[in-house]
């Protein structure tokens, strides 16, 4: 086959048609315009017809229920991904009654108390913050007042001891407790970013579970 | 991408402007894209009546005027194309019908040749069409076509390519090639 390039200019039109007459451009430059004066009236003062009136009504109406079920879904979505979460005071070393557990991906081992302090339903939100460096994160838990008061009063006598948080019976993470922590809490861990929000995600999609 | 909008104080006197800085080259895009010069000329209207429709769609700066501009075009000779599927069922007919009326004005051989060249194009989707006219004919770099189309360049090569391989097949089925 020849030079496809070759065959092509070969046989374009434009290199064997006479330019189109100036007039013919002018004439649809008009129409263009016409148009476009016509589109230029502001909507308010455009008459607005019963048909248009209804055809806009039900795109509307389609518009919601197809809205509806996308959040119907991402909630039915949402249940279906919900993870158990627990708080639950912990111990660095063995005691009659505790329950041993390993830290996820620390190798180190933890002693449970068997009180499950606070859990799904407790949570208002939770969101990465930034926690002594650029490379730090840690994740504020902020607890709504039912689950404040149970924090404050579990961790006031456990400052300096860590607390562990469970996902689905796993513990994530063991922070040690700086504070007494009320209305919301900050668990710092040196997380990086990633880390931090992989883990606040987990929390989030927990929030509701009972 | 997302380019920026402006508002013209004077829509119509806008598009007046955007209509004589870019008419010239939409024609001669769009009349290798249409089946002959009165649709092209439909083809470049109809580009500048859906910009009327939407004039705050269309983003600032020549080059950008000019790539929502050919976009548009394509997509207008996009709708036709599909509208006109019931043809392409029937192409090959169409074609052999073509080519005999086709002998039957212009005997000659190179006449002949040239039509069926031209008309193996149809069998290419508008943008892929678009894509092979704007490298073979207009000499645009790959990479000027992919900004032009807001598309990637591994994209316009791989349209080139299918495109190459769908002409080379129509022109070995139609016989426009004396190879």
């Amino acid at each position: 086959m020849n030079n496809l390039k070759e065959l092509l200019r070969g046989a374009d039109p434009l290199r064997h048609e006479p330019a189109p007459p100036p007039g013919q451009h002018a004439v649809r430059r008009q129409a263009v315009l016409a148009a476009a004066g016509r589109a230029d009236v502001p909507a308010s003062e455009r008459p607005r017809s019963r048909r248009a009136f209804l055809a806009t009504s039900t795109l509307m109406l389609a518009a919601i229920l197809a809205l509806g079920a996308i959040v119907w879904s991402v909630f039915n979505s949402n249940l279906r991904a919900a993870i158990r979460f627990e708080i639950r005071m912990a111990e660095t070393n063995p005691a009659p009654g505790l329950q041993k557990a390993k830290v996820s991906d620390s190798g180190r081992y933890i002693y449970l108390h068997p009180e499950v302090v606070v859990s799904n339903n407790d949570i208002a939100a939770v969101e990465v913050v930034e926690a002594g460096g650029p490379s730090q994160y840690g994740i504020s838990v902020k607890l709504n007042a039912a689950g404040a008061g149970k924090m404050r009063r579990a961790t006031a006598a456990h400052i300096g001891k860590p607390l562990a948080i469970l996902l689905d019976g796993q513990v994530i993470m063991a922070p040690v407790v700086r504070d007494s922590v009320g209305g919301a809490a900050m668990l710092t861990g040196h997380y990086t970013k990633a880390e931090a929000q992989r883990i606040a995600d987990r929390i989030v999609k927990g929030i509701g579970m009972r | 991408m997302t380019l920026p909008v402006v508002a013209d104080a004077n829509p119509v006197e806008r598009l007046g402007r955007l209509f004589d800085a870019h008419h010239e080259r939409l024609y001669r895009l769009a009349r290798r894209l249409a089946p002959n010069a009165d649709d092209a000329l439909d083809l470049v209207q109809e580009t500048f009546l859906r910009a009327a429709k939407s004039p705050k769609r269309i983003p600032a700066g020549a080059s950008n005027e000019e790539a929502w501009l050919v976009r548009v075009l394509i997509n207008v000779r996009r709708d036709q194309w599909r509208r006109a599927s019931v043809r392409a069922r029937h192409q090959d007919a169409a074609f052999e019908n073509a080519r005999n009326e086709d002998t039957r004005r212009s005997p000659e051989a190179g006449l002949i040749a040239r039509a069926a060249v031209w008309q193996a194009l149809d069998v290419l989707p508008p943008r892929r069409r678009a894509i092979v006219v704007m490298h073979e004919l207009e000499e645009l770099p790959i990479q000027d076509i992919a900004s032009l189309l807001g598309i990637s360049a591994i994209t316009i090569r791989w349209h080139l390519a299918m495109g190459r391989r769908d002409l080379a097949r129509a022109l070995k089925t139609s016989g426009g090639t004396n190879s």
